[in-house]
């Protein structure tokens, strides 16, 4: 286990020093963002060397600081680019402006049928085809809303769960209903990323 | 309950906050840290943004700037974020959370930087941001070997003598934080400081000074 352990580090070291050199030779300010991205990984791949339980609770954070970063970084390049512009309508496509209301109601209710992170992508999946072809504005606060009740009702739960622990089901009940809630809220913003005037 | 093994450095501990198995604290060294930062906090939260003065060359003319509070809505906003991340880097008692906290402070120190929007300005706030980013390998590299080698992570098993922790994981955490406080020499080199909006910036510097202090304190105890 010691020298898989050790094999392991070298070889991510190995890669961390090859990583740096194109790093240094590149001159492309693009470029550098993504081979940065790339740097990223072996910070997490590092951790996950650790292979237990706890390197598994780690790296979502180190993920989490790495992509906003990267959010950062490439937000402050497109400004310095002067890269921002206002996108119009793209899609043009007869079937976009019928079938949406149909579509999402069955994955919404579908995904309300299946509860949980799995029922929350389904209904995100249907409001995400809504929003794209009807448009979204006057839309984000109703969004907000819902995820601040959906992050409430998890509190809630949180407390079941601590206070009163013998009610776990209606915990579990309350939680799954509210991750059904923020994951279908947080998926329904990529339907709306398209730029515009509240974006 | 809770007794630091080495208290040369530090002195004793004064509070002692515990979450399950992470236990924050303070000892006099720390306190006194977490009290700077809480009083430049404080600064950022009461202080309205500077008035420049330029001068006119070749005469007695000058003219003020004309700079309401609302200009620097997000920037102090940035600035009390990263007065937040200071405080939690200060008295976390756990590596991993301190490294968290660390690049926290990285993030919002581009955050503070990137408010202006001169091109000079993002240019050194995207320099920095690639520097903070790479930053986050040996920072967070440090605490995983920390964790491989020791098995845990919390600083009051670390800092026992019981304990021996791996010279390159002292060493990557000191440039991961070096990395994460690498702001204002950035800061420095660009138009920032002509720029208005005088005790946000402060903010970038504090704060990175008092990662440095912690980190010397972290790497010499452990």
């Amino acid at each position: 286990m010691e020298g898989i352990y050790a094999f392991g580090l070298l070889a991510v070291f190995a890669s961390i020093v090859i990583g740096f050199w194109a790093l240094v030779r590149e001159n492309d300010d693009l470029h550098r963002i993504l081979l940065t991205d790339l740097a990223e990984i072996l910070a997490l791949a590092l951790i996950a060397l650790v292979a237990t339980d706890l390197a598994e609770a780690l790296i979502l954070p180190g993920l989490v600081v790495g992509i906003s970063e990267l959010m950062a970084i490439s937000e402050v390049f497109l400004v310095r680019e002067g890269l921002v512009r206002q996108p119009d309508r793209m899609l043009q496509i007869e079937v976009m402006d019928s079938a949406p209301g149909l579509l999402a109601l069955a994955l919404v209710g579908y995904g309300i049928l299946l509860s949980g992170f799995s029922g929350g992508a389904v209904a995100g999946i249907g409001v995400i085809f809504y929003f794209v072809c009807k448009g979204h504005d006057e839309r984000f606060a109703l969004l907000e809303t819902l995820s601040g009740y959906a992050w409430a009702m998890w509190i809630v739960a949180f407390f079941i769960f601590m206070l009163l622990p013998q009610y776990w089901f209606f915990g579990v009940l309350i939680a799954g209903a509210a991750i059904l809630l923020k994951v279908a809220g947080k998926m329904s913003l990529v339907g709306t990323m398209r730029g515009g005037a509240n974006v | 309950m809770f007794e630091l093994p080495v208290t040369t450095i530090e002195g004793p501990e004064l509070f002692v906050l515990e979450f399950g198995d992470i236990v924050n604290y303070f000892t006099v060294y720390t306190a006194v840290l977490f009290t700077f930062a809480l009083l430049f906090t404080i600064l950022a939260i009461i202080s309205r943004p500077e008035r420049q003065v330029d001068f006119a060359f070749g005469g007695d003319a000058f003219y003020t700037k004309d700079i309401t509070p609302g200009q620097f809505r997000f920037q102090r906003f940035m600035a009390l974020a990263c007065g937040m991340a200071t405080l939690g880097a200060m008295m976390s008692g756990d590596v991993f959370n301190f490294t968290l906290f660390c690049s926290m402070v990285g993030i919002t120190n581009i955050g503070i930087v990137a408010a202006y929007r001169n091109r000079h300005v993002l240019n050194a706030a995207f320099q920095y941001g690639i520097v903070a980013m790479i930053a986050t390998v040996p920072l967070f590299g440090s605490a995983a070997i920390i964790l491989a080698t020791t098995g845990t992570l919390s600083m009051w098993e670390l800092f026992g003598p019981a304990i021996a922790v791996p010279l390159v994981a002292k060493i990557f955490l000191v440039l991961g934080v070096m990395g994460e406080g690498m702001a204002p020499f950035y800061v420095a080199k660009a138009e920032i400081t002509r720029a208005p909006g005088a005790p946000y910036v402060l903010m970038i510097h504090v704060s990175s000074l008092l990662l440095f202090l912690r980190v010397v304190e972290i790497v010499i105890s452990m």
